[in-house]
């Protein structure tokens, strides 16, 4: 970022997510007016379909992207920072493998509830949570490369079962959950954003209270205890909390990868690595990131939505490998 | 044995004689299966962490660099035992953080990514920020390591010009006798000798514990004991 702009960035990046939030208010399959935009969000609307189209199918959508993506960045930004490890992101615990598990079971099980598929979810993640963090504590907590490849192995784990039950089943349970798991935001209500936004917000006011603790953490584990860190505590409440928030998004909006990865190497290129001014760049930028691919996923298409999934991994690879490769021109 | 207000002690020994260990014990990383560490008196387990913090810092040789961080950022984690949870840095702490910079002679570097530091450089950051942290005693594990013969000095002499009390572990006897008063020799988890200099750096004795001949004459520059081993593939 310019020297100039530096000063204005987070004046920028407000404006810009602003803009985006009206923008995407304003798209989809039908076109709404911009004059009646603004009344109809305070319940001053005659057109009762645009009033309709607003309130309970764009207006919830939006503010789960917001929510959503916020929090996928936040953790990830949590994660890469208690764990030194660039690579880390929210679905580090087997998360989505176990959200994957529970949403085939309710499908396979339970098809006739709505409800049981994020609830199944849920509980899916939290198993997968439980187990790694399990596996990490019989470790000791020596080493954070244990939860690492305690995740991927739980992971490996619940997927299999997954697959196995999805090979028995009908071919339409298996689409149903095929298409969950990359992704969406279709599901979204005002219950969803009740359920996400408290965790969300738990998170980043002890991000933001904690900030100096996890700056000291990015250095060693020994330096963060010579300056007074609890590492251990404070390394396992983070974990919790991220997986906890994961877990809440996994279970509404299915599995939205890359967003945790990308947006905090993203933030930290453009504003810097110090913990405070990453939690909100990410949460920022995750936030405005989520919205414009649901924009285009509803867009892209005519008559068809596709899965967030399919849209952030396609970017996030791409972000990455023009990253390695500028990476690469620069040790040159 | 007991440590007194800046003294300088430099634990030596071949490798695997616990020279690491001894320093984690001190930080309070490990905990002693016999005996007891007291810190000013008081039990080393009975103090809570930042209290700890505010009296004893580890410089630990970090391979890892958080390296999106500044230089003004890594030392203002020396605020961290000082500061409440909600508490932000105020004018007078970047006072601070612009003083201690500037005795280590990283002023101009405030802004600087510490990605772009030498290792020198980052070595003196890092002290910069355990003078901001304030604490009276450090301990330092090979300082030295990865540094050139200019920055190892630097470093030491930086140390030794301020008030500070210290533990380090040295490979090289030569800059453990220059820059400490007490030195203790460990071998197999041993203590095998403790003392000044002059006492510890015995020819016969050094040359048991490191399995090599050696001689032992006055460094001509400060009149410290200079060790010289002997070349050659044995002890012979």
């Amino acid at each position: 970022m310019t020297k100039l702009l530096r000063p204005f960035r987070w004046v920028l990046l407000l404006f810009l997510l602003l803009f985006s939030c009206l923008w995407c208010l304003n798209t989809g399959a039908v076109a709404l007016d911009w004059q009646l935009l603004w009344p109809c969000l305070f319940d001053q609307c005659h057109a009762s379909a645009q009033h309709q189209i607003l309130l309970e199918l764009r207006l919830p959508r939006l503010l789960l992207g917001l929510v959503a993506g916020a929090g996928l960045a936040l953790s990830g930004a949590l994660l890469q920072n208690l764990s030194r490890n660039m690579l880390a992101d929210p679905y580090l615990f087997g998360i989505i493998s176990g959200a994957g598990l529970g949403a085939t079971l309710a499908t396979l099980l339970l098809p006739q509830y709505a409800i049981a598929l994020p609830l199944a979810a849920f509980a899916g993640a939290l198993l997968a949570m439980v187990l790694v963090l399990g596996f990490a504590a019989l470790g000791g907590w020596q080493r954070l490369d244990t939860v690492i490849l305690a995740g991927v192995a739980v992971s490996f784990l619940l997927s299999a079962v997954t697959s196995l039950l999805l090979y028995q089943s009908e071919a339409f349970a298996a689409n149903r959950v095929m298409f969950w798991l990359m992704g969406s935001l279709a599901r979204a209500d005002y219950q969803a954003l009740a359920v996400i936004t408290p965790c969300l917000l738990l998170c980043f006011a002890l991000g933001c209270l904690y900030r100096r603790q996890l700056d000291a953490l990015q250095w060693s584990d020994q330096t963060a205890y010579s300056l007074g860190v609890a590492v251990l505590p404070v390394r396992l409440l983070f974990l919790l909390l991220t997986a906890a928030l994961t877990a809440c998004i996994v279970a509404y909006c299915g599995g939205i990868g890359f967003v945790g990865l990308m947006i905090p190497h993203l933030v930290r290129l453009l504003f810097g690595g110090q913990t405070l001014v990453l939690l909100c760049g990410s949460m920022l930028c995750g936030s405005m990131f989520l919205i414009w691919v649901d924009a285009g996923a509803r867009t892209l298409l005519p008559e068809q939505e596709l899965p967030l999934g399919v849209i952030t991994a396609g970017i996030g690879s791409l972000f990455f490998l023009l990253l390695l490769s500028r990476k690469g021109q620069r040790q040159l | 044995m007991t440590l007194y207000v800046s003294d300088r002690l430099g634990i030596i020994g071949p490798n695997g004689a616990g020279k690491s260990t001894l320093l984690k014990l001190l930080a309070g990383l490990l905990r002693p299966a016999s005996g007891e560490i007291l810190l000013c008196g008081k039990p080393l387990p009975h103090f809570a962490l930042s209290e700890k913090a505010r009296i004893l810092a580890l410089l630990a040789q970090d391979t890892e660099q958080a390296t999106a961080s500044t230089v003004f950022e890594l030392v203002e984690l020396g605020l961290l035992p000082h500061k409440q949870l909600w508490q932000r840095t105020d004018q007078d702490d970047k006072l601070r953080i612009s003083q201690v910079l500037t005795q280590v002679g990283l002023a101009d570097k405030a802004t600087a990514s510490v990605s772009s530091l030498s290792g020198g450089e980052l070595q003196r950051a890092q002290f910069a920020r355990v003078l901001l942290q304030g604490a009276r005693l450090l301990l330092l594990d090979e300082p030295t390591n990865h540094l050139d013969v200019q920055y190892q000095h630097q470093l030491l002499q930086n140390i030794v010009s301020t008030d500070l009390s210290l533990i380090a572990s040295f490979h090289d006897l030569n800059l453990a006798a220059s820059y400490c008063n007490q030195l203790l020799l460990l071998q197999h988890g041993k203590v095998v000798a403790a003392g000044s200099p002059e006492q510890v750096l015995q020819p016969k004795l050094i040359s048991e514990v490191f399995g090599r001949r050696c001689l032992v004459d006055l460094n001509p520059f400060d009149g410290k004991p200079r060790v010289t081993f002997a070349p050659g593939a044995c002890n012979d």
